[in-house]
């Protein structure tokens, strides 16, 4: 007997054992975490009716079916086919979460009524949801892991390859500032003053703030405060930044319980370099008002909801802590750049890809010296 | 320091257990090479007749440190055994006991009143002859160790009772039950250093331990107990240093190029045993902890199979998965149960088959990160991991490599339970 069991015996390298995270629990933890965020935002969104007849809140609970699900399904069967491909099935599942988090729904209650062309209502939506959430598990995850490392964050490679061809949400272009159709303001120059009676763009509003309340406050017409909208409830905009609010409490309890395996660094970065440089463009542009360009810059949905749930995807953001501050840094300075100058209010997506490429340089930059040198 | 990763003790069994003295083997298997340095050969041959204590194989070289017979009775073989201090079969020799318990002429000792008026150098050759080395698993010879240049002046003597590794509470028992002769111990390696200022570094978790040293040292000159809140990793003598004294020795200096010596409770207690006993170093403290009936410290002798120890306490050998010797983060999991016991040998550490913990295989690193903030030398491992994965050891050098305390932080904390550990030290080698 003891001949036998000695035969048996595991023989591994040192050490023998081991902490109790494994990457499942990681993306059990997040997936929670996003969860809940959509929750709020179904909840949140659950009294407004868009002018196809569909319940907004309806509408996310069915999109974040279709893309959770297609995303499970899909990683699953490629797992069984090939052979190199694990089955990652929390993982794809997180993955679908994002898709329809970082999907632009709701209707913005200054365009009630007017034709705008975009693809926020049902069911248009749930098929831009699936063909993000196909293409992103397809390419951007299951095909880019199998060539080696992921390069790029999958949703937000996906929902850019899916709606820049087809449709104008994603990228808000000069063009359509200078023709006015989205009425969308521009922000390089002072914002936020009420005083001259048209704001800065000239599009009618009497001030950034205004145009904040008419993008973002509800449909049915209930008057809130700037504050209010942008930090409580949002009717419009990407999903997962509904309520600033939630995505904060659910963002950072996943940073207390996951301690140290989530890169909380990127996302403490990102929003203190996000609002410096958002101060600084204020008084560059000599904006009257502070806080409005502030309040932009921090909690439109995909500024709050990229800085907690896809600026830290581990696989697309560098390993050292110090190189995930410069990340922060850099997608900061980035977004708003593109934001301002370009035009672009989908500018964060774009600075996400941008900065998820310069991520291999990132990690060959070495502050920290090692212990003795 | 921030980053240091704290990892359960699982102590709490094992140290309120005393010391116990385990019987001596049937048959003895000593391994001829324990020591780091120079090679040891046999002086003996298959059929003498030798006895406890007896010098049985050295080395002409000064920088090792020879074995000696824990048994008496006679060479029945010399061939190739399982040696846990290089993780390959070694030479041993294979001595049946006779049961006499016959004794050899014990080694030069002094008294403790003759410790002053002792030359160094006679102090070096008895704790050399006595075949000491370090006992807190480096196994660096301790006589060559203590020999510090005359023009290098030590400042601090660092005595470590962190004893960091989980599971083992061997070292925590010898500052508990014979804080005397720790006492008498540090006071010869205090002279051999001309005197410097002697800090006996503990954990506050050893409660038991912390009065008796404070108690027992406080009459010595010069001397503070610290018990100091220190993680697994701070049991690394340049990790301690920098916790208790700190300063981060520079890479490629030596302990005592900065003005400073660490060693190992375990050791100072041999050293006593050997300067005032006339000792040979042929057993040690050793925890038996894990998924064991009971765990236990015992006082093995050098040379005694694990098995041999293992079904003496009733552990069933068909339900163990691995055996892990030395510590369950830097020691080594036994090929065979016949590996005898060593000098470094500080515990043994039984794991019981578990399903759960064979399902968590390992997958794609997913870059989180974390061995890099873990580190305690401030390297980034899963780099250095993907360079010896794609055989660029060069690229692994220019990592800083070499620098690794082989800890074993980063594979602990590793979510998809990469080698990384293993890997820096394959580019180490």
């Amino acid at each position: 007997m003891s001949n036998e069991s000695s035969n048996e015996l595991v023989v591994n390298p040192a050490p023998h054992i081991h902490g109790s995270m494994t990457k499942d629990r990681m993306m059990q933890y997040t997936f929670i975490a996003i969860l809940a965020v959509t929750i709020v935002s179904a909840v949140l969104w659950s009294d407004v009716v868009t002018p196809s007849g569909w319940n907004l809140g309806l509408t996310v609970a069915i999109g974040t079916l279709i893309a959770v699900g297609l995303a499970v399904a899909i990683d699953f069967l490629i797992g069984k086919v090939t052979s190199d491909s694990e089955v990652n099935t929390w993982s794809a599942a997180v993955f679908g979460l994002i898709v329809i988090n970082c999907f632009t729904l709701g209707f913005p209650s200054m365009a009630m009524g007017m034709e705008v062309g975009v693809p926020v209502e049902a069911p248009l939506a749930f098929f831009y949801i699936a063909l993000i959430s196909i293409i992103g598990i397809v390419v951007f995850k299951k095909v880019a892991s199998i060539a080696g490392r992921k390069l790029v964050n999958p949703a937000a490679a996906a929902k850019f390859l899916v709606l820049i061809p087809t449709t104008f949400t994603t990228l808000i272009t000069s063009w359509h500032l200078s023709t006015g159709m989205l009425m969308v303001p521009s922000l390089a120059g002072p914002i936020g003053s009420p005083a001259d009676g048209l704001g800065t763009a000239g599009n009618g509003y009497a001030s950034f703030g205004a145009y904040l309340q008419g993008c973002f406050g509800s449909p049915n017409g209930t008057e809130a405060s700037v504050e209010s909208i942008m930090l409580l409830t949002k009717y419009h905009g990407w999903v997962g930044g509904a309520s600033s609010i939630a995505v904060i409490i659910a963002g950072v309890a996943l940073f207390v319980v996951g301690r140290k395996y989530f890169k909380w660094k990127i996302t403490a970065s990102y929003l203190i370099a996000m609002a410096a440089t958002s101060l600084i463009f204020s008084f560059i542009f000599g904006d009257v008002d502070l806080i409005t360009r502030l309040l932009f810059s921090l909690f439109a949905g995909s500024s709050i909801f990229l800085a907690f749930f896809m600026a830290t995807d581990p696989a697309t953001t560098p390993f050292s802590g110090t190189g995930q501050i410069i990340f922060g840094v850099g997608l900061a300075i980035l977004t708003i750049s593109i934001q301002t100058f370009m035009g672009f209010f989908g500018g964060s997506l774009l600075a996400l890809l941008i900065m998820n490429l310069l991520v291999p340089v990132i990690d060959k930059v070495r502050i920290n010296k090692p212990f003795g040198r | 320091m921030a980053n240091l990763v704290h990892i359960p003790e699982v102590k709490d069994l094992a140290r309120k257990t005393p010391i116990e003295i385990f019987p001596d083997p049937k048959i003895a298997v000593v391994l001829t090479n324990q020591q780091g340095g120079a090679t040891n050969t046999p002086i003996i041959k298959v059929g003498d007749t030798v006895t406890i204590g007896e010098k049985i194989a050295d080395a002409k070289e000064r920088v090792s440190a020879p074995i000696h017979s824990p048994i008496s009775g006679t060479v029945i073989k010399i061939e190739n055994a399982y040696n846990s201090c290089f993780e390959a079969p070694t030479e041993a020799i294979y001595i049946e006991n006779d049961g006499k318990k016959t004794k050899a002429k014990p080694l030069t000792s002094i008294t403790e009143a003759e410790l002053a008026n002792t030359k160094n150098e006679d102090l070096l050759k008895i704790i050399r002859e006595a075949g000491i080395i370090g006992l807190g698993g480096a196994g660096f010879p301790t006589s060559v160790k203590l020999a510090v240049p005359a023009d290098k002046k030590i400042q601090h003597l660092l005595v470590n009772g962190a004893e960091g590794e989980p599971y083992d509470t061997a070292d925590e028992r010898i500052m508990i039950e014979r804080t005397a002769n720790l006492v008498r111990g540090v006071r010869v390696v205090r002279k051999l250093l001309g005197n410097p200022k002697v800090i006996i570094v503990t954990k506050e978790s050893k409660v038991e331990a912390v009065p008796k040293l404070e108690e027992a040292f406080s009459k010595e000159p010069n001397t503070e107990v610290r018990a100091a809140h220190l993680t697994y990793q701070q049991g690394d003598a340049a990790m301690m240093q920098k916790a208790i004294l700190g300063y981060e020795t520079p890479a490629g200096k030596r302990s005592y190029e900065m003005g400073t010596i660490v060693q190992n409770v375990a050791t100072i207690n041999a050293i006593a045993n050997a300067v005032f006993e006339g000792e040979p170093l042929i057993s040690r403290v050793t925890t038996l902890n894990g998924d064991v009936p009971k765990p236990k410290n015992l006082q093995v002798k050098i040379g005694t199979p694990v098995k041999e120890i293992l079904s003496a306490n009733n552990v069933n050998l068909s339900t163990l998965s691995s055996v892990v010797v030395g510590g369950v983060l830097m020691g080594t999991a036994l090929q065979t149960l016949d590996a005898p016991i060593t000098k470094r040998t500080s515990s043994i550490i039984c794991f019981a088959k578990d399903k759960a913990k064979q399902a968590q295989k390992t997958t794609a690193c997913i870059h989180c990160g974390r061995c890099v903030s873990a580190c305690p030398v401030r390297l980034q491992p899963v780099a250095i991991h993907n360079a010896v994965v794609k055989g660029n050891f060069e690229l692994a050098g220019k990592l800083w490599a070499n620098d690794c305390i082989a800890c074993g932080t980063c594979s602990y904390v590793c979510p998809v339970r990469l080698p990384l550990s293993h890997n820096v030290k394959m580019a180490k080698q």
